[in-house]
């Protein structure tokens, strides 16, 4: 039975949901959150560093340079139209953020304060001290208190309802009371973030499972540039707990076991603040060739000084004391690339719509695609206020102009049968083994290098895990709180995504951004690769089809930093 | 320096036991469950627990997502007091042989085992009319012009991950489920605080009601839980600040607080005989004459003839104009308390190391995350 029907129902609430949801709502639509964790514990509240527009207030600065920053960071596979779009509508909406009263750090003339971030030309990174993105999900919440949007808290969406060709609702297993629970609604937004839950060592949360992708995918919307992900170069070790970019914004050194700022051999000008790709990359190198510690290499803070560091990274401070038992103040602290931002993801227009009528995707789980081949740090929050903004008001306008809704009973029926075969099962496998195996063979063989080889045998991996995965038992049969069976589904839509990235990476024989192929392609080829890879499941294979890259201003030229 | 750091993630194992509070709703049951796993040592309790519904019981209940102390998803007790889940590292209490006790939040109804259900907390948080209300036609085109020192007014406040961890200890909560609570006070004071803000009256008025400010007990429960250092004690103090400022003191804790500043200005000493009648009013002060008389005679309170005035009253003087002075920004003394903290705890001549890094090449990396 339908629980509900909306003009706009958004899945995910970080701070794309949450965005889109308030300006849905002031465009006049009715329109419901839904998710599967309370809003302020999405995601983008572990977002530290800042977020990206030409205020120009630490030094001239302007939304071109902004744009051709972004472009170069992108190592060209960023669509310009919509990089254009962010850099020129990114000032007045982060405006738009404090006026809502985002609690951002200050200039001395009581400015919005900037950081220098890397690949950046200019101190374009708008900041809260180190925890800029809580303080954004934080400032979007209030503004959705304000506005009563009502939101499906703890709703964990399953599956999308496709009738008459349209995206027409979710339907959603309620966490809290147990029961599967479908909502209907005339547009649907997917905003469910990343899926850094592919690997080991992520700066991600367990919920970054890659629901939005996977949901869009099943209904045969295409993902693009999935082989494109983000290894952050400052993670600790052993989990992947992220420590800021804004560290070397405020000028922290790398240093490896000879105490060498070794960036001097991969990015002599810009140094520590050269593209996160271009770092990872290098501290890679470091480590393999033996000039790491304990397979890190060492983030250096202490001629910050002590003011600074309780300052400005203070939570920072927090972080590498309670999991890597470093004061930085005293010691540098030992860092590694982990798994950190899908550039790729649901491939959508520059109003976030899809290939699907009714069906829209935004933030990290879209690719519009601003980010290409690497993102610059800074530039993920501002997407998701950008964009989520556009979203929010295509969709709502969109809604108001269009009447029904209807989710059939048949798809409800499917979904319960499907349902009830998996708890029913008692013979079989417990996910968490197939879980940890694929997160330990993505890192393994679809790293910050990848070799052909190595991909190849990737994709067998998780051909066997998929197989593995049809046997899946679920232990906790019970209506409330089963996360047993969310993780068991969550695991379902990983295995789909990773059985899209490897294609794809195969397919790209060059490097260019995070695909990095020393041995085979070391080289970016424009000729035949300066376009975007898309891929669709085709009876549960993928299927590897390209598109076009949209350039505006900027030609391709050598990338050096 | 710092002592309570967790060691370094190594490359062993450790033995770890704890005993979980299971309930389920359905049938009412309540178990408390003993569990041992084997694990890395770096471990936190989040991870444990993970351990054990993978590989023990898939059925238990707790909720979680960053792990990195931000979502505020995995507040729960151990051994009594809240912590999270995520920050708390389990070497040393494995190590020390302890089996720790393991519940769900307090002050909050429980759905299953670790879960507590977090509506009437969002219910009270949502009371506060917790969003910007900056009282003006048209935004500037610009951004707001607000100093630093300004902001960091409200720099704790809006540290709040909104975990519960103070609601789940907060003493005056248990015995009035309707007082507001920790955590919406701290989010109230980040709206009265904040300099854009021009509700604060409007504010005040509703945070000085019935199971507001004044009913706090003062136990500091919810300081010392705060995994965030949030410090919600102290934000309710400064409602009751800012509250008397603008001249809200209809409550008797705001009378009461009144009289001991007095107190503190005029003779350095608590005035207690006029304490009853300036808090409480003459009706009720008369009605405690005979209790009164009782305290002289026993010595319990001073005489209130002559004056009983401190020996270096001058003290109490200054440190009364000290405080007026700051006003309100007098309430970043937490923010200037660390940056004071940084210049004497950390400069060079405290130890400051300066070193190159000490480096062990060669040394195995931890197993990975699994």
């Amino acid at each position: 039975m339908v629980e509900a029907k909306h003009d706009v129902l958004i899945v995910g609430a970080g701070c794309a949901g949450m965005r889109a949801a308030i300006e849905a709502h002031d465009a006049g639509a009715d329109v419901a959150l839904l998710s599967k964790i309370h809003p302020v514990r999405s995601h983008s509240g572990a977002a530290e560093g800042g977020i990206n527009a030409a205020l120009g207030n630490a030094s001239e600065d302007s939304p071109e340079e902004h744009a051709y920053d972004t472009v170069k960071g992108s190592d060209y596979l960023g669509d310009q139209d919509a990089i254009e779009i962010l850099c020129n509508e990114a000032p007045d909406d982060v405006y738009q953020l404090e006026h809502w009263g985002a609690v951002f750090s200050r200039t001395d003339d009581g400015r919005i304060a900037q950081r220098p971030f890397g690949a950046a030309g200019a101190p374009r990174t708008a900041y809260a001290a180190d925890i800029t993105g809580h303080v954004l999900v934080h400032v979007l919440y209030e503004q959705v208190m304000k506005r009563q949007i009502p939101a499906y808290e703890e709703f964990f969406a399953w599956k999308l309802v496709m009738n008459d060709d349209r995206c027409q609702g979710v339907i959603a297993w309620d966490l809290l009371d147990g029961g599967l629970k479908a909502i209907g609604a005339k547009t649907v937004i997917l905003a469910t973030g990343g899926a850094g839950r592919l690997y080991v060592g992520t700066t991600n949360a367990y919920a970054c499972t890659g629901d939005g992708m996977a949901l869009a995918l099943r209904v045969g919307v295409p993902l693009k540039d999935m082989e494109m992900m983000q290894f952050h170069p400052t993670t600790l070790a052993p989990t992947g707990v992220l420590i800021t970019e804004g560290c070397r914004g405020e000028g922290a050194y790398l240093l490896n076991s000879d105490g060498e700022r070794f960036l001097k051999s991969y990015a002599p000008n810009a140094m520590e603040l050269a593209s996160r790709d271009v770092i990872s990359r290098a501290e890679q190198t470091e480590i393999d060739e033996g000039r790491g510690i304990n397979g890190n290499v060492l983030l250096d803070l202490r001629h910050l000084g002590a003011e600074k560091i309780l300052e400005r990274l203070h939570g920072t401070r927090e972080l590498s004391m309670t999991f890597a038992g470093v004061d930085p103040i005293y010691e540098p602290i030992p860092v590694r690339p982990g798994s950190h931002y899908h550039m790729g993801g649901v491939d959508t227009d520059v109003w976030g719509l899809t290939s699907v009528e009714g069906l829209y995707a935004v933030g990290e789980c879209a690719c519009v695609s601003v980010h290409g081949a690497n993102r610059l740090g800074g530039n993920a929050l501002m997407e998701t206020i950008t964009f989520g903004k556009r979203v929010g008001r295509h969709a709502a306008d969109w809604a108001l102009a269009n009447t029904t809704v209807e989710v059939p009973q048949s798809v409800e029926a499917d979904a319960e049968r499907e349902l009830k075969a998996l708890l029913d099962r008692q013979e079989g496998e417990r996910p968490w083994s197939i879980r940890d195996e694929l997160a330990s063979s993505m890192h393994e063989n679809f790293g910050v290098f990848r070799r052909e080889d190595q991909m190849r045998k990737q994709g067998e991996i998780v051909e066997g895990l998929r197989e593995r995965y049809e046997r899946v038992i679920v232990d906790d049969k019970g209506d409330i709180f089963n996360t047993d069976l969310t993780q068991a589904l969550e695991l379902g839509f990983l295995l789909e995504l990773a059985a899209c990235m490897v294609p794809c990476g195969l397919e790209r024989k060059e490097s260019r951004g995070a695909h990095a192929r020393p041995y085979d392609y070391p080289d970016r080829d424009d000729e035949q690769y300066l376009r975007h890879t898309l891929v669709t499941m085709r009876d549960g294979t993928p299927q590897v089809d390209w598109k076009p890259v949209t350039m505006t201003k900027w030609q391709p030229q050598e990338r050096t930093y | 320096m710092h002592t309570d750091l967790a060691p370094a993630p190594g490359s062993t194992t450790i033995e770890i036991a704890l005993k979980i509070w299971r309930y389920d709703a359905v049938t009412g049951d309540k178990e408390l469950k003993r569990y041992e796993v084997e694990a890395p040592d770096w471990v936190t309790l989040l991870d444990v627990l993970d351990i054990i519904k993978d590989k023990h019981d898939g059925t238990l209940a707790y909720r979680k997502s960053c792990r990195m102390m931000i979502c505020g998803s995995c507040g729960m007790r151990m051994d009594g007091a809240a912590v999270l889940a995520c920050k708390t590292r389990m070497y040393d209490i494995a190590k020390s042989g302890h089996v720790p006790v393991i519940s769900a939040m307090g002050n909050l109804p429980v759905r299953k085992d670790l879960v507590v259900d977090m509506e009437p907390f969002w219910d009270k948080i949502r009371r506060m009319k917790p969003w910007l209300d900056p009282g003006y036609e048209e935004p500037p085109e610009k951004e707001w012009r607000v100093s630093q020192e300004k902001m960091n007014v409200i720099h704790k406040e809006a540290l709040c991950i909104m975990c519960g961890c103070c609601v789940s200890e907060c003493n005056s909560m248990e015995s009035d489920p309707e007082f507001f609570g920790p955590a919406a006070l701290a989010k109230g004071m980040r709206f009265v605080g904040d300099a854009r803000d021009q509700a604060n009256v409007t504010r005040l008025e509703d945070y000085n009601d019935e199971h507001g400010i004044w009913d706090c007990t003062r136990c500091y429960f919810c300081n010392e839980r705060c995994p965030k250092g949030v410090d919600p004690r102290d934000a309710i103090a400064k409602l009751g600040a800012e509250s008397i400022k603008e001249g809200i003191d209809h409550d008797m804790g705001a009378k009461h607080a009144k009289w001991f500043v007095t107190s503190a200005k005029t003779t350095g000493w608590l005035r207690e005989t006029e304490l009853v009648p300036k808090t409480q009013g003459i009706v009720e002060a008369i009605k405690q004459t005979k209790f009164a008389i009782g305290l002289l005679k026993r010595g319990k309170v001073p005489p209130p003839i002559p004056p009983h005035v401190a020996e270096r009253v001058n003290e109490s003087r200054r440190l009364y104009s000290l405080v007026k002075e700051q006003g309100r920004d007098g309430a970043l003394g937490i923010v200037q308390g660390e940056h004071a903290l940084g210049r004497i705890e950390f400069t060079e001549q405290a130890g400051v190391k300066t070193s190159d890094p000490e480096v062990q090449p060669g040394v195995e990396p931890p197993p990975a995350e699994g």
